[in-house]
């Protein structure tokens, strides 16, 4: 009796934490959406009473020894079920407390963001969906679930990257956000099946469990499985090769991208590799590749960050670099250390962001340059905020992203082969050092003084909006400072549900946190050296080579490679042919039936249009005709 | 009965023929309407050939009765012409006329 009861409760907790966000889109959308207020009010309590009810059930659920779940039936098709379902373990608990809590924070904080925009009551039926999505994708049970929540996801980021639709751009970067994406998309659909046709269900647990798996699989099925899931990840996260759709998507409102950086769309990805962790570790090809990805990119979307000068980008090409970085921390081997930089990148990221936003709102550019001149430090706590948040990303000792930072180092120091550690410990410094470049470019502006004019012309500016937005980036700014601090507690959390067989103990190097920290250090002092100080010219060491800064500037000219693929074989090759078979084939058997039709009708209709005698004839062939055939037949 | 019923059938077939024939083929109305005339006239003969060989009364009355009909017609069909003539000129079955009563050409 005592054991039923609770698990009622979790069970009925967990199911109104997803439900209450679909609902809020449902009622949006259906009934309220002329009731702007109203349809701000029941988005945000929703997600509010989400973010409750998961807090509530991660308490709950503190010392739980195994995880716990709860499977229906959802459809068979012959012999196969497709089940769905609430598996409650730590990472899914985290996960789901992370992307309730930033969903909540950027919806208040959107209150002042979104004021006044026409498709105030869209946005926030979009963002519930959104929270809706990813929040089931967080505690589902199987794959298959994952994968429809997974595709919801992209859906909402569609609909919100392009928002603001009416403009070419943003409906352009939806797009190709969408495009890109299904590309792994088709890929992790393929990995999915090929698993299913081996394993016989995707449940999440048994597909962690070693015995269960290697029984069924051989060796280089699990590679390859893994591998066409990967594709997926690296689609949704935005990883090396399918990188280029995530500094488009800042198209959307800032708020969108805060959530879409942080905590919902693109850390998808890098969750479901945390998800099949057990799985993926069976391959070790499939983890040297997924190590591969992780640090292609986060070397890559540095150096793409280093000369980007608008600030919404740089803090885009961060999130892909820090997500590549979570690969490494994954693929080395350290579920813990992967999915802590997942918790702590999603506070300061969505930080960024938001203060980026206010900028953003403030003086309605998006060029650092120009912000600092136009006097963007004196938008005091978003520029404070700010610092804190590009101190975490930098691995500044008190900050979260230092504990994080480190842990994947120290584990990618254990890998045994030093170039690992070389590219994160670079691709670290590179990190801090375009952080703390744009924030000097916005502390110290050079050129032109900072006028007092346009500061002067805001003090009006919506007070009780930017109230919220100030409150939210004081919030997200104490999380980004207290939570470093936790690591203790998360990892003896996380490790519970690992169990004792799997969880590897991380070596800890005295002069490893000293090091990370005297490495971002030196970092922000380059950044210092070539931004902030008094007679800086404000040339960063890349742009003293022209090329090199073009080069990185073009994102390494995938964009155009792409582009250049698509106008070559896509538009000139295979639409060409695919327009060709519409014209002449298709066109040609619709337009053939339809003529013949006209042909004949023409025909006929002439002999009812004429003289009376054809119509005659007519009625006489047809006795005839009826004669004969009553005649003979009868 | 001197004269065999299918004789009489084949009679009032050929005449139905003719005057089918007269009727789709000629481009005079007048001479539709005769051909319309012969069909009758020729099912009257089956009737009556009918009549006698089972010895039944009412072919002969059916006979009767398109007799009158057809009067009532050719008066009524001849008039029909006369006015179309005058209206239009022509007694061409592909001739429209036009509300005003003006044929067209």
């Amino acid at each position: 009796m005592p054991l039923s009861f609770p698990i009622d409760v979790s069970l009925a907790s967990a199911a109104a934490a997803l439900l209450l966000p679909l609902t809020a889109f449902g009622i949006i959308m259906v009934a309220v959406r002329p009731y702007r207020r109203l349809c701000a009010g029941i988005s945000i309590a929703a997600v509010g009473l989400s973010l409750m009810l998961a807090v509530f059930l991660l308490i709950r659920h503190l010392g739980m020894p195994e995880p716990v779940v709860y499977q229906k039936s959802w459809l068979a098709i012959g012999m196969m079920h497709i089940p769905f379902g609430i598996l409650l373990d730590p990472s899914s608990l985290l996960m789901l407390t992370v992307v309730s809590l930033i969903s909540f924070l950027v919806q208040v904080y959107s209150l002042g963001y979104m004021a006044g925009d026409p498709g105030f009551s869209r946005y926030y039926g979009c963002m519930s969906l959104f929270a809706w999505a990813m929040m089931t994708l967080s505690i589902s049970s199987s794959l298959i679930q994952i994968y429809i929540f997974w595709e919801l996801v992209g859906l909402s980021s569609y609909l919100l990257i392009g928002f603001w639709f009416e403009k070419f751009s943003a409906s352009e970067a939806g797009k190709k956000a969408f495009v890109m994406t299904r590309f792994g998309d088709v890929a992790f659909l393929l990995g999915l099946v090929l698993l299913w046709l081996q394993m016989g269900d995707l449940d999440i647990v048994r597909l962690n469990d070693p015995a269960a798996v290697t029984q069924n699989l051989s060796p280089a099925m699990i590679t390859l499985t893994g591998l066409l899931i990967f594709g997926g990840i690296v689609g949704k996260s935005a990883q090396f090769p399918l990188m280029t759709w995530l500094p488009d998507a800042m198209e959307g409102p800032t708020p969108v991208s805060a959530l879409l950086h942080s905590a919902t769309m693109v850390a998808a990805g890098v969750y479901l590799f945390a998800r099949l962790f057990g799985y993926f570790s069976l391959s070790p090809t499939m983890m040297s590749v997924c190590l591969a990805i992780g640090t292609i990119s986060l070397l890559m979307a540095s150096t793409m960050a280093m000369v980007a000068r608008d600030i919404k980008q740089v803090w885009a090409y961060s999130t892909i670099s820090q997500l590549g970085f979570m690969l490494m921390g994954l693929g080395a081997g350290s579920f813990f250390s992967g999915v802590f930089h997942l918790m702590t990148h999603a506070g300061f990221k969505a930080l960024l962001f938001l203060s980026a936003g206010v900028f953003i709102h403030h003086f309605n550019t998006n060029d650092a340059f120009s912000i600092g001149r136009q006097g963007g430090r004196k938008l005091k706590s978003a520029t404070i905020c700010m610092m804190v948040a590009a101190g975490a990303l930098s691995g500044l000792p008190p900050l979260s992203g230092f504990f994080s930072k480190e842990l994947i180092l120290g584990r990618l120091l254990e890998l045994g082969n030093p170039a690992w550690f070389v590219a994160g410990a670079l691709g670290a410094f590179l990190t801090a050092y375009y952080a703390f470049r744009l924030v000097f470019l916005i502390l110290f502006p050079k050129t032109g003084d900072a006028g007092a004019a346009p500061d002067d012309g805001h003090h009006h500016h919506q007070p009780a909006g930017a109230l919220a937005m100030n409150a939210v980036l004081w919030i997200l700014a104490a999380v980004t400072i207290v939570l470093g601090f936790w690591e203790h507690h998360v990892t003896t959390f996380l490790a519970s549900a690992l169990g004792a067989g799997r969880s590897q103990p991380i070596g800890h190097h005295p002069w490893l946190p000293i090091a990370a920290g005297l490495l971002a250090v030196s970092a922000v002092g380059l950044a210092w050296l070539e931004f902030g100080r008094k007679k800086a010219r404000q040339i960063g060491f890349i742009e003293r080579l022209p090329a090199l800064a073009r080069f990185f500037a073009q994102r390494w000219y995938l964009d155009r490679l792409y582009r250049y693929l698509l106008d070559k074989w896509v538009y000139q090759g295979i639409s060409r042919l695919f327009t060709w078979n519409d014209k002449k084939v298709i066109d040609g058997a619709v337009d053939g039936f339809g003529g013949t039709a006209i042909h004949i009708g023409t025909l006929i209709g002439r002999l009812h249009t004429t003289m009376i005698q054809n119509r005659l004839m007519v009625m006489a062939l047809a006795i005839v005709l009826m004669v004969l055939y009553f005649g003979l037949s009868g | 009965m001197i004269v065999p019923y299918y004789h009489v059938i084949i009679l009032a077939a050929m005449l139905f023929a003719l005057g089918m024939f007269c009727t789709l083929a000629r481009r005079n109305l007048i001479m539709i309407l005769l051909g319309v005339e012969i069909m009758l006239n020729a099912a009257a003969l089956a009737f009556v050939g009918a009549a006698l060989q089972w010895q039944q009364m009412e072919g002969q009355a059916v006979v009767l009765f398109v007799l009158a009909v057809a009067a009532a017609e050719v008066s009524v069909g001849l008039a029909l012409m006369v006015s179309i003539y005058r209206r239009s000129g022509s007694l061409d079955p592909d001739v429209r006329l036009t509300p005003a009563g003006k044929g067209a050409e």
